[in-house]
């Protein structure tokens, strides 16, 4: 048995383990000893890697690449060299007809690592010739990235995880690290036990609110009314740093000015919460030597998300806690690699090392390395454009590369209607799965365990996973980098790499926040924080240093906006607000969770709403009994969890089922700035089923034609 | 006295890594079988209630009520914890009841072979289940290293002692601050 150094392929936590490989094969999981987890693991890093065993409990892994001659036929496997050919002159012909900007591809925010999305947005930029593509930060932390790059200069956490313990305050704010991140809670219960005081803002009861000094449970959809009360009442209780403010920050006045109305006495009505307790909060912040503020999904997917990131990073830029350690922003990174993908440019308006695309000398600079004479300027679609450019007839065709659209998107119903209008989509990926099943072209790749890679977790750590096993023998699969190569050489761009340590050099030649981040360096269990600039360079744990921020004045820009409400109202039609959420056992769209048979037992499908009991019982509803939840968009069958850590008038379900997938209930409503969805608010209503044996019944039949109808799409 | 696993609430975050653990370290079957939802049946229960999430398990009473309760005889007092016998268990749910931590379960097994017999039971049978402190496992008790906030304790004589004491050492020092008469 021997034992082989990876990342886990789950959060941003980056807890480093060691698989236990014999006769190639994985047979089990041990934490070993990472900067982050410290010789600990949650039950994914435990548990989850038998989905690299083909288990097919949920579906089973792509074997052999395969095409889809006409729209409406049947999948069929074909050698690599006809399912190539059949996707580049495919591709090649709408590039020619319709222009490179008819083409969306995205990167892969999870087990595939750096180099496979650096060759993918090198695909895209060097060899389509379009900006268009994305990753799913789209959905979940790109207002961080937004925001902050604003703010700060950097979309990234300003301190480490391993910070947050020696922090003497944090601030949680909607984000349930005991769900998201076990290993960042682990640290939080560590900051607790030193002293740390802990304050928490969260509509549920989440675990983390067991630990709070305070709690405070505003409305859903309150966010920036809430923390304008914290900004108003630092500044009219002089609570702030001015001398701070008066060397490193720009914008007071216009900052002071905006959030002057915003006193916790008017906000009360809009967040439900009592002045005081917002006074004591914001004053518990001000107070201590050093505070961390931390936040997730339930900041950014708000269609006001980006002015609140804004307004969270100025709550520390005043009070001075940046630019030190232990203090700091911290957007804690959801997918285990959503920090990685970013940071190699699959966004489409930033190049590999965060480089804009508007940036002419950073272009002309790609472009000489690239051996092209240019990179487009204009910054392409996002991930939430594409339904919409499909509708506008601006999009013919769609790379996939390692996500689930059809899974993970706000109003399934309205992107599949646009999907089908798609003159060709291509999806690379290691699972069957929604949008696999559509697919004109699915390429199979080898998955996290059988490929080396390095991943960035979410304190921007850059860490190396090595090969474990190879692919088993009876699959015809290659690795992600090589299937966008072949794709680039077919479309006659020459694009050649033996290994992943040779796409690293290159990557990390170009872009001077990497470039210190040598292979060996990362060697082992090594961590290389970004920025790092020369080979000498240990790496920059916390950002910021000397007060100098990455801004074009090299100043902090202070911000707040007005409130505005979330766009759909509850009505007497549909009377609850929907709030997708995570659970601790399962991941994104679960087609590698959903596999692994020891975290498949605790939940399944068609998962479970979340409701109050006094609402529960309004509509009806039992503990655990099957029930309808629907919007105007969709319906889908789920089970009641009555649960008195939710607040009332408030749903929450995890959007990881199939069966009971809650996106087919949200609304598209996007943040202006970084469109990101509006995951967090749709209106719904929750009705019992009279005839829970039906119900069940109807149930099982459809999961289990769901996976039948995989299995057999995959064994054509 | 006899020894036992506790957690401590205040570190638990509910992320049910030690069902697992514990599943995994009792496997069903032959061992090579994969968990199922069907079969998964942890010695350690995750209970989130009002403001305090926790594991509850078995707390190896000295006087145990299942114990006591059983009308078979099946649960007993074996070296310094309680076992059951699962040859003489005969899935009455005496136990269940009686157990005043809800730390009792009652499952059905699938019939195995057993090898080298022809006779085999093709009726499921029976099993009482609750924390046997994974007596028989080299490593000793397999939920408490995987928890990942190691919210989870081994609680014996000696640690026992050792609570005892700091417990009481603070009590004479509030004793100390607080009592003036
Ligand atoms: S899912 Fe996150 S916390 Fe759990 S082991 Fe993996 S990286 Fe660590
Ligand atoms: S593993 Fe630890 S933190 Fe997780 S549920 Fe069990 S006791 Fe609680
Ligand atoms: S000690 Fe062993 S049997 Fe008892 S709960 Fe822990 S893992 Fe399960």
């Amino acid at each position: 048995m021997k034992k082989v150094i990876t990342v886990c392929p789950y959060c941003g936590s980056g807890c480093k383990i060691n698989l236990l490989v014999k006769d190639n094969k994985v047979v089990g999981a041990e934490a070993a000893n990472g900067v982050t987890n410290q010789g600990e693991l949650c039950l994914k890093g435990y548990y989850g890697w038998d989905f690299l065993n083909d288990t097919k409990l949920l579906t089973p892994r792509l074997k052999r690449p395969m095409i889809r001659r006409q729209k409406g036929g049947e999948l069929e496997a074909v050698s690599w060299d006809e399912a190539i050919e059949f996707a580049s002159s495919r591709l090649k012909a709408i590039k020619e007809k319709y222009g490179p900007d008819s083409i969306m591809l995205t990167g892969s925010s999870r087990g595939t690592g750096n180099e496979s999305n650096y060759v993918a947005q090198k695909f895209a930029r060097a060899v389509i010739g379009t900006n268009n593509i994305d990753c799913c930060a789209r959905v979940c932390h790109g207002p961080s990235v937004a925001g902050l790059m604003q703010t700060l200069g950097n979309g990234a956490m300003s301190n480490s995880i391993v910070e947050i313990e020696d922090t003497k305050c944090i601030l949680v704010f909607g984000y349930n690290a005991a769900d998201s991140h076990p290993i960042v809670a682990r640290r939080l219960i560590k900051a607790k036990e030193k002293g740390a005081k802990i304050i928490v803002c969260d509509p549920r009861y989440i675990e983390t609110a067991r630990l709070a000094d305070l709690f405070l449970p505003l409305k859903n959809g309150s966010n920036m009314a809430l923390v304008n009360a914290f900004a108003n009442v630092l500044i009219s209780e002089n609570l702030y740093k001015q001398d701070f403010v008066a060397r490193y920050a720009e914008g007071f006045e216009e900052y002071k000015a905006m959030v002057a109305k915003y006193t916790p006495e008017y906000t009360a009505e809009i967040t439900g919460l009592d002045p005081q307790l917002v006074r004591d909060a914001i004053r518990m912040y001000a107070a201590a030597p050093s505070a961390t503020i931390l936040w997730g999904m339930g900041v950014t997917q708000w269609g006001q998300a980006v002015d609140v990131v804004k307004g969270l990073s100025s709550l520390a830029t005043i009070t001075g806690n940046l630019a030190r350690p232990n203090v700091g922003v911290g957007p804690v990174r959801g997918q285990n690699n959503v920090q990685g993908a970013c940071d190699m440019g699959a966004l489409p308006n930033t190049l590999p090392g965060y480089y804009y695309v508007t940036d002419a000398a950073a272009r002309e600079k790609f472009a000489k390395a690239w051996g092209v004479p240019s990179i487009p300027a204009e910054k392409g679609y996002g991930l939430t454009d594409v339904p919409h450019k499909i509708a506008e007839g601006k999009l013919k065709a769609n790379y996939i590369f390692g996500e689930d659209p059809l899974q993970t998107e706000p109003d399934l119903g309205m992107v599949r209607r646009e999907f089908e209008k798609l003159e060709l989509i291509i999806v690379q990926d290691i699972f069957m799965t929604k949008t696999a099943m559509i697919a004109d072209v699915i390429f199979p790749a080898t998955s996290w365990g059988e490929h080396e890679n390095v991943f960035s977790s979410a304190d921007r750590g850059f860490q190396r996973c090595y090969k474990a096993i190879d692919p088993p023998a009876d699959f015809d699969v290659k690795d992600d980098w090589e299937i966008h190569s072949m794709m680039a050489r077919a479309m006659g761009y020459p694009m050649q790499y033996n290994n992943a340590q040779e796409i690293w050099d290159e990557l990390r030649g170009l872009c001077d926040l990497y470039t210190g981040a040598t292979w060996d360096k990362m060697a082992d269990l090594g961590y290389v924080q970004w920025p790092c600039p020369t080979e000498d360079h240990p790496g920059t744990p916390w950002l910021y240093e000397g007060n100098k921020f990455d801004t074009p004045s090299g100043k902090a820009q202070l911000f707040a906006a007005e409130w505005r409400a979330p766009l759909e109202k509850v009505d007497a039609d549909y009377p609850l607000g929907l709030c997708t959420v995570r659970e601790v056992g399962h991941y994104s769209c679960r087609s590698m969770t959903g596999n692994c048979s020891a975290l498949q037992t605790l939940a399944d499908e068609p998962g479970f709403v979340q409701i109050h009991p006094e609402d529960a019982k309004t509509y009806g509803v039992k503990d655990q009994a099957l029930v309808w939840v629907s919007s105007r968009r969709g319906k889908v069958i789920t089970r009641a969890n009555l649960n008195d850590r939710v607040n009332k008038g408030a749903v929450y379900m995890t959007y990881q089922w199939w069966i009971g997938a809650c996106n087919e209930l949200t609304v598209d409503h996007l943040d202006p700035v970084s469109k990101t969805p509006e995951y967090k608010f749709s209106a719904v209503k929750v009705e019992a089923i009279a005839d829970q044996k039906w119900a069940e019944t109807h149930v099982q039949n459809e999961y289990g034609k769901m996976k039948a109808d995989m299995r057999k799409a995959a064994q054509a | 006295m006899n020894r036992f696993v506790i957690a401590e609430a205040s570190k638990c975050i509910g992320c049910r890594t030690c069902e697992i653990a514990c599943a995994v370290a009792h496997p069903v079957g032959s061992g090579a079988q994969a968990l199922s939802p069907q079969t998964f049946s942890p010695r350690l229960t995750v209970v989130r209630s009002g403001s305090v999430t926790a594991p509850i398990l078995c707390r190896h009473c000295d006087d145990a009520p299942c114990a006591r309760a059983c009308p078979n005889n099946a649960i007993s007092q074996t070296g310094d914890s309680v076992q059951i016998d699962q040859s003489r268990c005969i899935g009455c749910k005496t136990c269940v009841v009686a157990c005043p931590y809800g730390a009792m379960t009652v499952v059905s097994v699938p019939a195995q072979a057993q090898p080298g017999s022809f006779l085999t039971s093709l009726r499921p049978r029976a099993e009482a289940r609750k924390c046997d402190l994974c007596v028989g496992r080299a490593e000793g008790p397999a939920c408490i290293p995987a928890c990942p906030t190691k919210a989870l304790h081994l609680i014996d004589q000696e640690t026992m002692a050792a609570t005892l004491r700091r417990r009481q050492e603070q009590a004479v020092q509030n004793l100390a601050a607080s009592v003036t008469l």
